[in-house]
């Protein structure tokens, strides 16, 4: 897969505070990349780079092939961007503000009515059309908001926090639309998110911290290399456990087990059958890994937990 | 220019559609209207039959003619204030969209920054217009239902008074409002210049019952002169009729010193000429400004 983002040693300070240091990584065509980060670790900064939307001291962008610093208006007819918060205008109609964007990228006339069109029947906007977007709920204004990003076939969708505030429901949706998308037009999506499950399901994942790349790698190479995995054993007696290891958590109706890996777990699972009768091993959690990575805890409005 | 158009039909639609934006702009025109209702037209045509009768006792004025002249500072009082605070309500969209993050919408796309500011400019000039040239006509049927003076001519420079009037204060709020980037600041700025550029134009008080050195100040400032330039155009056909009633020269000079059609520069009288030069300098140079300011953010963004 081709590389569709690569950033190499951007930096970016304001004034004293350093919010971007050394940052290189890249994006391969087609997959969904996480962005991981507590709030002020830089992820807003660079997503503001890619976008031409703020100089950076230094370093060097390239996005989809179009270096940012010759060919930025290209670069940025590749970028489609779903905003933390609903960024259309509400006292304007859903239709109205859809048209309105799509002409700032010369989509005019047939073009647009034939992009509504797909766009409505994506992500079932036919009745929200023709309501001001200031009176939709949540989730119908993220469904247009999505719209507006992907009104001109960008190659690439930035997801900022899109589902932050959003219900369960809602939120299922809308991963499904994304899901689908990425299915059918092998978009790919870059995801800044607090909600750890949901990075759990990228291809890669990037976690700043202090505006430098604190770990990066699939989810499983990141919860292989900095999370254990655990074994819950149900119908088991505390104290046979006891002499097995010392961390581990008991719950209403299991034991949960800490180990270093899967294969400490396979090693104690064979030294003590009669034991390991009724038992599951699961991976660590994202959340694991941000909390061994940063030594911080992330909560879903972005803040560290205390 | 790829999305200027659409920049434009966008910034017009939403100043028509916020409430809030529109209602704002009417305030200093409705205070305007209830501060002549209970009191400013008495002031206006009390003042008016003092000077007649001070200056030409014997004369019989009629009543038209009276009400002629008192609406005439009426209409262009209001057209003075309207064109200067409409524009600062209307432009206030580009700091609105700064305040809830459109402007980040609008930004990521291909158009130039330098498209989107004029896009705000032409916007906010066309609204403007559109509300003056609206507030134009209901007051010249207002002045054909009192007393009607005017001419052909009167009306395209009243007319043109407004549209150099509009330039200026849309160029005006173009450089203040580029500045502002909250809520607290918008409120603040509409405020002073609702409140404010009622007074400092002329338009509530005549410029001639200000301090010397009030007026002296005052005459540095651009708005004073479209006021003066409405003024002179609104009653150019009252001041006419006079003169073939018979009322001294004097008396009608004295009247035009005391409702600002004569506006003074340090004692010297400008002329009508000097307004429009003055004015038209300022609005090339405020644009000018305005580019330049443009000019200077793409290169920071860049």
């Amino acid at each position: 897969m081709n590389n569709i983002i690569e950033i190499t040693g951007l930096n970016k300070s304001f004034k004293d505070v350093k919010a971007v240091q050394n940052l290189s990584f890249k994006v391969k065509q087609g997959e969904l990349f996480a962005f991981l980060g507590l709030n002020g670790a830089g992820k807003s900064t660079t997503i503001s780079i890619m976008c031409g939307q703020l100089k950076k001291d230094s370093g060097r962008v390239i996005v989809n092939g179009f270096d940012l610093d010759k060919s930025i208006e290209n670069a940025k007819k590749e970028i489609g961007v779903v905003f933390q918060n609903s960024v259309l205008d509400k006292p304007l109609t859903a239709k109205d503000n859809l048209k309105n964007r799509a002409a700032l990228y010369g989509i005019v006339g047939e073009d647009f009515n034939t992009r509504l069109n797909e766009l409505s029947r994506l992500l079932d906007l036919d009745e929200l059309l023709n309501r001001p977007v200031g009176k939709l709920s949540g989730g119908q204004r993220r469904r247009v908001d999505i719209a507006r990003a992907l009104l001109h076939n960008p190659k690439i969708l930035i997801l900022d926090e899109p589902t932050t505030g959003l219900d369960p429901q809602t939120r299922h949706t809308l991963w499904s639309v994304i899901d689908s998308l990425r299915k059918q037009t092998g978009m790919t999506v870059f995801l800044t998110t607090h909600y750890m499950e949901e990075a759990a399901d990228a291809d890669y994942i990037v976690i700043l911290d202090n505006g430098k790349i604190a770990a990066e790698g699939s989810p499983l190479e990141l919860k292989n290399n900095y999370s254990g995995d655990y074994i819950t054993l149900y119908g088991a007696d505390e104290n046979e456990i006891t002499p097995l290891c010392k961390d581990y958590e008991v719950i209403r109706d299991a034991i949960k087990i800490a180990v270093p890996n899967t294969a400490a777990a396979t090693e104690m699972i064979i030294k003590n059958p009669n034991l390991f009768k009724d038992y599951e091993i699961t991976k660590g959690k994202m959340d694991d890994v941000f909390l061994a990575v940063t030594g911080k805890k992330l909560t879903s409005n972005g803040g560290e937990a205390k | 220019m790829m999305g200027l158009g659409a920049m434009i039909k966008r910034n017009i639609k939403m100043f028509f559609k916020d409430k809030g934006l529109l209602f704002t702009s009417l305030i200093t025109p409705i205070i305007l209207l209830v501060l002549y209702a209970t009191f400013l037209g008495n002031v206006y045509r009390d003042s008016f039959e003092q000077i007649i009768s001070a200056l030409a006792p014997n004369l019989n004025i009629p009543k038209e003619l009276v009400e002629g002249c008192v609406g005439g500072q009426l209409f262009s009082s209001l057209l003075a204030v309207c064109t200067v605070t409409v524009t600062f309500c209307s432009n206030m969209l580009m700091v609105q969209d700064k305040v809830n993050g459109s402007i980040s919408d609008l930004t990521i796309t291909p158009v130039k920054g330098s498209t989107l500011a004029l896009g705000y400019y032409v916007a906010t000039a066309i609204t403007t217009l559109i509300i003056c040239f609206a507030a134009t006509a209901a007051c010249l049927i207002y002045i054909a239902c009192i007393g009607w003076y005017l001419t052909l001519t009167d009306i395209l420079l009243i007319v043109l008074d407004v549209f150099i009037l509009v330039m200026f204060g849309t160029a005006l709020s173009s450089i203040i409002n580029y500045f502002l980037s909250s809520q607290g600041q918008i409120s603040a700025v509409g405020s002073i210049v609702s409140a404010g550029y009622g007074f400092i134009c002329g338009a509530y008080m005549p410029i001639s019952q200000f301090s010397k050195g009030l007026q002296n100040f005052v005459a540095f400032l651009p708005g004073t002169y479209g006021t003066s330039l409405l003024r002179n155009h609104s009653l150019r056909g009252v001041f006419a009729e006079m003169v073939d009633l018979g009322i001294p020269e004097t008396a009608i000079d004295e009247m035009k010193n005391s409702i600002d059609c004569n506006i003074y520069f340090f004692e010297n009288k400008v002329e009508l000429s000097s307004m429009y030069i003055y004015l038209g300098a300022t609005v090339l140079v405020l644009v000018l400004i305005y580019v330049l300011m443009n000019i200077k953010k793409r290169k920071v963004v860049r």
